[in-house]
């Protein structure tokens, strides 16, 4: 036997005292009576003070120094060297992804996830140590190894439930390395088996599968996503899926609504396992917050009775957020002697407030790109500038002599300058060689290497591009490239794509550019999750030379819903935000798959006897003994 | 606290006044004897024998029927009353109370009878005679008896009733009341000292006194139990059942006094030693009335 705290059976000496008290105890008192004639008749029928009277008092002196003995042993804390040998390491794995939610199970797959692991508490013996892990987007050690069930108890009700996708697996390799090379290791999995790759947990030996819930249907959403048009300035494009995973028909409708206004309500009529999906196309030139969400579902009826409400267990999937980014009017002026395609492309664009120009101005007009077709100023403008088949030098290239055919065989594919574009096969013929005074960036070039489409740096904030080829001669003008590649041009200068905030999925992390906030000197910056949480927000380094605006890396977002971030303290400004979704069909199908539900062994508790320590026993032997001494003294018992 | 306080003779004169008054010729006041002779009060003839004082002869009878018929007179005399009290250490047992009102008694008594002229002696004893204020008449006496009975201490071995009632049997004291003032703790059994009095008829009373503490002493545990009349000592372990038969036992001993002298007539009074003096007095006036 070892002792955790060895220097208490310093204690053990309180033994002297107790001997030497009991000495004293035993000294009789001594009470005058009138006479003993009535005491003898009483103590007549049997001899006082017999061999068994003695024993009695022996009897309590035992029991005194078993209650010191007991009692300085617990404060000892003793322990056998069979039971850390026995102790067992547990590492309970608790599913708190978005399908644990769902209340098919009373009150929801988590509250009874929570209790079976209070269970596997409460089982725990003297010497076994547990962890608790949480399997949701990524997963978390919620508690180190501990035997302490107080703290346990408190960690396991503290989980709360999100909206992201379960990581059993990675939550059980975590446990493996909690376990380390423990001999009894054991994990135990509380789940509903709604997660990718249950089937492959049923052959770990050392997983204790504990599925949750029932085989409830559910009808969600599996995907909702809103861009803008690529050819459509004011449009949109909704791509929506809606996933009926029970083993019923379901009807209903999902409503649309952008910033609270209702855009369309789509029946809806969905077969067992059938995923509905459609794309939409919609028209706003503000943008705003695009919501669907599913209503009136009911299973249908059967003949002759009326069809019931559709017992949806999941709520986290009947709403699908997404940001539509508004679209912004760009002041265009166009300096040239005459295009009408150039004139034209621009005209096309609805984004676009256009003045035309056949001279260069004397003085540049603010908040405006400027275009330059042909007529370059050698000073160029302190605005965004475009420059098109340049006849002239500039401060920032040199005009060399003409390219007669070049062939595009570079291309910077990964430029938002370059996105939708393709530039094979196109023609330029009599492009301008340019020798740049700085390096320029080629989005486009010959198979020379000269640069026929490409960025040059300016002194910030402006931007500039030259796109030195004729558009009299060559057909960039008659292709579809063209107005795309002004349009990306365009989107350039103003900043951003403005094409798509695509809506994520929860758990993700994402970057999100904040347009207005100045790197320097700008408001605290807060994340605002759906349900009101704030989070500090911090501003990504930002390179050097780099002329995007502040950007934050936020996340893991595990909340449905929009997530915004704002500059201020009090009624702060929103500056970005973001949709998240749970988009996930495998959590949506809230149905295990029915090989998990049959293999599954139900992990064996440990019994409640003996799993305290032994000082707790001790203790409790010591108040038994105290009894049993408080009887003898006062002799209550005797006869 | 002084045994015989300033107010104790004018309640015990209020007593002998409730006694006369109330209790006329039932206790004390003015007994006559059943012994003929030379009193001056009639009682009845008897036939004329040889030897008869011819003085006697009722003249008018034989003058007018011829037969000689005796004259008897009631001889009238004043009462004996013999005070027996216990001075064993039992009764000084916890603050003295019970003896203290022991002699209260005694001298409350002894003043009754004296104030209807009758002649009251004093026996203290405890294992024998230790003590006594020799056969008296006269209110006048009183205050010399109380400075006998303040002088009195508890001492000896053990109780013994037997041993007083021999002493005053031994002193050929004449027959009359005797007051038996005791805790009655006698180990020998407080019956042998009353049959000799009830044999002897001698009209006896007992006044048994105890305290709460005897009753019910309270004791639990290991104690070493000191008789004080005897100083033995007895290791004992008390129990609830101990105490319960214990209490029982002193019931049933209670009882048996009372039993007895009810089976054979006697007066008897038992009472706490916390009842006053004078209560407990009338207390026992009420009771012998009751008896006879």
């Amino acid at each position: 036997m070892s002792f955790g705290v060895p220097t208490a059976l310093w204690w053990s000496l309180l033994v002297i005292p107790v001997i030497a008290l009991y000495i004293l105890k035993v000294r009789l008192r001594r009470m005058p009576t009138s006479t003993t004639m009535f005491w003898n008749q009483i103590f007549d029928e049997k001899p006082p003070r017999s061999i068994w009277e003695t024993l009695k008092h022996l009897l309590s002196l035992l029991a005194q120094l078993a209650i010191l003995a007991f009692l300085v042993l617990s404060v000892a804390d003793p322990y056998l060297p069979g039971q850390l040998k026995a102790s067992r390491r547990i590492v309970v794995i608790v599913d708190n992804s978005a399908s644990m939610r769902a209340i098919d199970v009373e009150p929801s797959r988590l509250a009874a996830a929570k209790q079976k692991a209070v269970a596997l508490v409460d089982g725990l013996r003297f010497g076994d140590e547990m962890a608790v892990v949480l399997a949701g987007d990524h997963p978390t050690v919620a508690l180190g190894m501990s035997g302490h069930a107080p703290t346990l108890k408190r960690t396991i009700e503290a989980i709360v439930p999100t909206d992201c996708p379960s990581s059993i697996q990675p939550a059980i390799d975590l446990g493996r390395r909690l376990i380390g090379t423990h001999p009894h290791g054991q994990l135990v999995v509380l789940t509903d088996g709604c997660s990718p790759g249950s089937e492959a947990l049923l052959g770990q030996k050392d997983v204790s599968l504990d599925i949750i819930g029932t085989l409830a249907g559910n009808v969600g959403i599996t995907q909702f996503q809103v861009r803008r048009s690529l050819i459509d300035p004011l449009g949109y494009e909704v791509l929506t899926a809606v996933s009926n995973a029970s083993d019923g028909s379901v009807e209903g409708r999902l409503e649309l609504e952008l910033n609270d206004v209702t855009v369309d309500i789509l029946p809806l009529k969905l077969a067992p396992g059938e995923t509905w999906t459609r794309s939409l196309e919609k028209t706003s030139l503000e943008g705003g917050r695009l919501t669907a969400a599913l209503t009136k579902m009911t299973s249908p009826a059967a003949q002759g009775s009326e069809a019931t409400p559709f017992q949806d267990p999941l709520a986290s999937d009947d709403r699908a957020y997404a940001i539509l980014p508004p679209r912004k009017i760009q002041n265009v002026l166009l300096v040239t002697p005459g295009n009408l395609f150039l004139q034209k492309v621009f005209e096309a664009n609805r984004l676009v407030n256009l003045t035309v120009v056949k001279e260069l101005p004397t003085e540049w007009p603010p908040d405006t790109i400027i275009v330059l077709h042909r007529l370059v100023p050698q000073k160029l403008p302190p605005r965004d500038v475009l420059v098109i088949d340049p006849d002239g030098p500039s401060e920032a290239w040199q005009l060399g002599d003409l390219l007669e055919n070049p062939i595009i065989t570079q291309q910077d594919a990964a430029s938002p300058l370059m996105t939708h574009l393709k530039l094979d096969n196109v023609t330029m013929p009599k492009a301008r060689r340019l020798t740049f005074t700085d390096p320029p960036h080629i989005l486009a070039g010959a198979v020379s290497g000269e640069p026929v489409y490409a960025s040059f740096p300016r002194t910030s904030p402006f931007k500039g591009l030259v796109l030195p080829v004729s558009l009299d001669e060559g057909d960039l003008t008659f292709r579809t490239a063209f107005p795309i590649m002004v349009a990306n041009a365009l989107s350039w200068f103003g900043g951003s794509s403005g094409e798509l905030q695509p809506a994520v999925a929860t758990g993700a992390i994402v970057h999100l550019a904040l347009e207005g906030v100045k790197p320097d000197g700008h408001d605290p910056l807060k994340l605002l999750s759906p349900n009101g949480a704030t989070k500090p927000v911090i501003l990504a380094p930002a390179s050097e030379g780099d002329n995007k605006p502040p950007a934050a890396t936020i996340g893991p977002l595990e909340e449905i819903g929009i997530w915004e971030v704002g500059e201020g303290d009090t009624d702060p400004k929103v500056v970005a935000a973001t949709a998240v979704n749970l988009s996930n069909p495998l959590e949506s199908d809230l149905r295990a798959p029915d090989s998990v539900r049959e293999a599954v062994e139900r992990p064996l508790h440990a019994a409640a006897w003996f799993t305290r320590p032994l000082w707790y026993y001790l203790a409790i032997l010591v108040l038994s003994l105290a009894t049993v001494e408080w009887f003898l003294f006062q002799r209550r018992w005797i006869r | 606290m002084s045994l015989f306080p300033s107010d104790f003779l004018t309640r015990v004169e209020y007593l002998s006044i409730i006694s006369r008054r109330v209790f006329r010729g039932s206790l004390l006041a003015q007994r006559r004897t059943m012994q003929l002779g030379s009193g001056i009060e009639f009682s009845d003839h008897r036939e004329y024998a040889a030897g008869d004082d011819f003085r006697y002869l009722d003249w008018n009878i034989y003058a007018r029927h011829g037969d000689l018929l005796l004259k008897r007179f009631q001889e009238e005399q004043d009462l004996h009353v013999y005070l027996l009290l216990d001075c064993s250490r039992s009764m000084a047992f916890g603050d003295g109370r019970k003896f203290d009102l022991a002699r209260q008694l005694i001298a409350a008594i002894a003043y009754i009878a004296l104030a209807d002229l009758d002649r009251i002696s004093v026996m203290a004893f405890t294992d024998g005679v230790v003590g006594e204020f020799p056969l008296t008449r006269g209110k006048a006496r009183i205050l010399q008896l109380m400075s006998f009975l303040e002088r009195m201490q508890t001492g000896g071995q053990e109780t013994d009733v037997g041993a007083a009632v021999q002493g005053l049997l031994h002193r050929g004291s004449r027959r009359g009341m005797a007051v038996l003032v005791s805790d009655l703790f006698d180990p020998r059994g407080f019956q042998r000292g009353l049959d000799q009095l009830r044999h002897r008829r001698f009209d006896a009373h007992v006044l048994q006194l105890y305290r709460a503490e005897e009753a019910d002493p309270g004791l639990l545990g290991d104690v070493e139990l000191v008789d004080i009349e005897n100083d033995s000592i007895r290791k004992v372990t008390v129990t609830e059942r101990n105490l319960r038969s214990y209490r029982e036992l002193f019931t049933a001993h209670q009882s048996s006094v009372r039993e007895y002298c009810r089976n054979y007539g006697l007066g008897c009074t038992q009472a706490e030693a916390s009842v006053p003096f004078d209560e407990l007095i009338l207390r026992m006036m009420r009771a012998t009335q009751v008896q006879r």
